[in-house]
């Protein structure tokens, strides 16, 4: 079995503090890090691999310096990895990049799975694991919080919804997107890191995997933003109420009454 | 598709919404996307559509009529009396060529926000995702799509110039449904579904509904949620109880999930769940960063803690110090009440 | 125990490098200087557990992979409830396989990444979440007498709630504790020594110039005229609890470790 997981390299949350003016989130620092629900991407194939044999290949679009979290992925599991970076691929919306992905798990070939996050953490779009899945005409299951039965043909997965849960079973190839719920991601280990260093990335430019220069980068990107602003703060101070407990109830329910609430 | 010339986008028109529909019932997140697209198509002049795929769902078009809807686009089949995206996306896609809508419109729930990124990308074009904002451009007609990123600490604006339709996943709970008017009706359009559209990779083998409705946070209005606070999953039975009596869902930070009092679904923050309800009464959560970013979008928080100092005491608008064993069942008690 | 070990005592905290970092052979090479360097002046190398949550590499691995010596009571691993079962054996295993001894356990700090001992892995059924206690007890059972082991005492929690948490503790099988850090002296502290006259206590030195970090963590309250040295502290401690060994936080390798062999005089 050949699993391609797709991993993104996000600003962290570390830094992070809470502005007392707008008491909105700011964000200090450049540090980077790999997106959250990949890491359950990446154990979810690596389990697989360890069930039934096959190779775990770590692939990510972004700068030079999102090398690191294919290492990161080969440190826990991954045979190796495959960098898309190229100036053409700037600019890049939902759209254009899960075409840029599709291109390179076809040029990987013999791909039987495909297993992204659930979304990512700072786009929070959810769109493009979906979006693979379309530009290679495979089926799709999203929200997967559970593999089951998998083989060379099939694979039946466990997805999450709203209202609770269904069981589906998915002809390979297919491309899976996961939630937190799927796994506890392995600890990388000093052994691991120190092979995962070792190992060269090979890095892929868009003519490498024959993308249509009309279909990537902002050419090939229906949507453009057009601002940004910080949202509105939540403004006025917070009412502390720090009295007995039924004084701070009574101002609770008058608080919550007047703002017709309850 | 690739509408760049004030004629190709002129081709398109009306405003759809594809309807949330579960287990043959349309979901209220539908009345809220068709307030939305009511104020669209009026400011464009153009119909509301709205699409229904489902099984057993042709009666409901008249509920549809009686909020915005002007024409009901039903495929009833028996297939989708489960969620195969596949099949869906197939057929909206050959709807979506064939009936050229201008605004396609789906509600950014773990079903719409599987289904509509495969037709995006199969009919070329745009898509924005979880929006909180839609408006039309008066200079040129374009819809200007508000979504919030970074864990709601941007709100970005983004548009879809070039190409038609213009499609966006909305979150529940933002828009206004219009009131119910009776005296609206409008057409049905009955449409099949294409053997060549079953695709057939895909099998659904079991559909699990929880009838609990404390679970779903993307649908509340209220929520209350709970962490390390609460000391364990007894902590979470009164979080129910309170939820109960306002008609909320329960959340949960991490620290409470990890703990393995309460499922991974009622998590909230950077690893589970972004929420916007309209309340969030957040108990014993002591506010890390991966928790804000999935409620500070919600209207109006509430903290309930034992220290004044914590960072969702900060960020509460109302922040009660005391033992939340003490004030939640007080409060359950003062609501009931009245 | 060597002579060095007698005269100075000091046990030395070491971080390991984070997981997340971009300078990973830098800061192997750092760590192993420090450790290199404590083994040198004869003190005890303490090597944290993922501090803070953060996820670093382990003292174990650290010492394995960069052939570093473990010499006899020089070593001391931390080691938190934040594991599977099979990593925690495989810390304890590489323990017990370099002759490191001294175990400091704790319950430690959770996060995303990490994942947690359940109750049914250290045989707990009857407890909600594993802490320190269950986990000493583990130990204790699965590798009787292949450790000393070391657990905290925090003299700023509630007083009789922290030395009911010791009794348990040393029930489970505790054979020594550290305090969190003081400043010059502690009347929790106090009555531990008083109470617990043959039970070894080292007591922790902040070696920082920053109080408020300390503050942020275990919530010490920062006298107003807050000049603080470290070195002062320390000496202060020496003076007042000179039956213990100190455990020396956030040292400066490069600005303070040279002073050390002249503080206790």
């Amino acid at each position: 079995m050949r699993i391609v997981v797709c991993v993104k390299q996000v600003p962290g949350t570390h830094d992070a503090s809470i502005d007392p003016e707008t008491k909105r989130i700011i964000r200090e620092g450049i540090k980077v890090v790999i997106n959250p629900f990949d890491t359950y991407a990446i154990e979810a194939a690596v389990q697989i691999k360890e069930q039934i044999g096959g190779e775990v290949i770590a692939l990510s679009m972004g700068p030079s310096r999102a090398v690191t979290v294919l290492r990161e992925g080969i440190t826990v599991g991954a045979d190796r990895g495959i960098l898309l970076s190229d100036r053409a691929f700037g600019g890049s919306d939902t759209w254009a990049t899960s075409y840029a992905l599709a291109r390179a798990i076809q040029k990987i070939g013999d791909v039987d799975l495909v297993i992204c996050g659930k979304q990512a953490i700072d786009g929070d779009t959810a769109q493009v694991g979906p979006g693979i899945a379309a530009h290679l005409h495979w089926p799709q299951a999203t929200y997967v919080m559970e593999v089951g039965e998998i083989d060379g043909a099939s694979v039946t997965t466990k997805r999450m919804h709203e209202d609770g849960w269904d069981l589906c079973s998915l002809r390979l190839p297919a491309v899976l997107t996961v939630v937190k719920d799927i796994n506890q991601p392995r600890v990388p280990t000093l052994k691991g890191r120190l092979a995962a260093e070792e190992q060269q990335i090979p890095i892929w430019k868009a003519e490498d995997i024959g993308a249509d220069p009309e279909l990537i980068g902002l050419h090939g990107s229906p949507t453009r933003v057009v601002k940004t602003n910080p949202p509105a703060g939540r403004g006025k101070k917070s009412v502390v109420l720090d009295g007995t407990v039924q004084q701070n109830v009574r101002a609770l329910v008058h608080e919550m009454r007047q703002r017709s609430l309850i | 598709m690739i509408a760049n010339t004030t004629e190709a986008r002129a081709e398109y028109r009306n405003v759809w919404v594809v309807a949330e529909v579960l287990a043959g019932e349309v979901q209220q997140v539908t009345y809220e996307l068709l307030g939305s697209a009511r104020d669209l198509a009026d400011a464009r002049g153009s119909e509301v559509w709205c699409v229904v795929l489902g099984s057993g769902v042709s009666s409901q078009a008249e509920a549809l009529f009686h909020r915005g809807a002007d024409v009901a686009l039903v495929v009833d089949d028996p297939g989708f009396v489960s969620f195969v995206d596949e099949d869906q996306a197939a057929v909206l896609e050959r709807l979506v060529r064939c009936h050229k809508p201008e605004i396609v419109l789906c509600g950014a729930t773990t079903r719409g926000r599987a289904l509509i990124p495969r037709v995006a990308v199969a009919a070329n074009c745009g898509l924005t995702a979880d929006c909180t904002g839609l408006s039309i451009d008066p200079e040129n007609g374009d819809l200007l799509q508000t979504r919030p990123a970074f864990g709601g600490n941007i709100l970005a604006t983004i548009r879809c110039s070039d190409h038609r339709p213009q499609m966006a996943t909305v979150r529940p709970r933002v828009m206004n449904e219009l009131e119910a008017d009776t005296a609206r009706s409008g057409r049905v359009i009955s449409e099949t579904l294409q053997p060549a559209e079953r695709n057939g990779h895909k099998q659904i083998l079991k559909v699990f509904r929880d009838s609990d409705n404390s679970v779903n946070l993307a649908d509340a209005r209220f929520i209350i949620a709970g962490g390390r606070g609460l000391k364990g999953p007894d902590g979470f039975k009164m979080l129910k109880d309170l939820a109960e009596q306002v008609h909320g869902a329960v959340g949960a930070s991490r620290a409470a999930v990890d703990s393995g009092w309460v499922p991974y679904y009622h998590q909230v923050g950077q690893t589970g769940q972004t929420v916007q309800s309209t309340v969030y009464v957040a108990c014993g959560i002591s506010g890390q960063i991966q928790h804000l970013v999935g409620m500070q979008s919600c209207d109006f928080v509430i903290a309930i803690d034992k220290n004044p100092d914590t960072p969702m005491m900060q960020l509460a608008d109302v922040a009660v110090v005391g033992d939340l064993f003490e004030i939640i069942p007080a409060l359950i008690k003062e609501i009931s009440a009245t | 125990m060597n002579q060095h070990h007698l005269t100075s005592a000091y046990h030395v905290e070491i971080l390991p490098p984070k997981q997340e970092t971009e300078k990973l052979y830098e800061d192997l090479d750092r760590f192993a200087q420090k450790y290199k360097r404590v083994m040198e002046s004869g003190y005890c190398a303490c090597i944290t557990d993922n501090a803070m949550g953060n996820l670093a590499f382990q003292g174990t691995e650290m010492i394995e992979e960069l052939h570093l010596p473990a010499l006899e009571n020089q070593v001391m691993i931390h080691l938190n409830t934040f594991h599977t079962k099979d990593d925690l054996h495989r810390i304890l295993d590489a323990c017990r396989n370099s002759g490191i001894r001294q175990l400091l356990v704790i319950t430690g700090d959770g996060s995303d990444r990490l994942p947690r001992l359940t109750p049914s892995d250290v045989g707990a059924d009857g407890v909600e979440a594993v802490t320190s206690v269950e986990l000493l007890r583990y130990i204790d059972r699965a590798y009787p007498g292949d450790f000393d082991l070391g657990v905290a005492f925090n003299p700023y929690e509630p007083e009789d709630h922290e030395f009911a948490k010791l009794d348990r503790k040393i029930a489970a099988g505790a054979s020594f504790a550290i305090t969190q850090p003081v400043i010059e002296r502690h009347p929790v502290v106090d009555r531990l020594l008083a109470e617990y006259p043959d039970f070894p206590v080292v007591v922790e030195a902040w070696m920082s110039k920053k109080l408020s970090l300390l503050s942020e963590a275990v919530g010490y309250e920062i006298p107003q005229d807050a000049a603080y040295d470290p070195i002062e502290n320390l000496k202060t401690l020496h003076r007042n609890y000179p039956r213990c060994e100190v455990y020396l936080s956030i040292l400066g390798f490069k600005t303070q470790y040279d002073l050390l062999q002249h503080v206790r005089n």
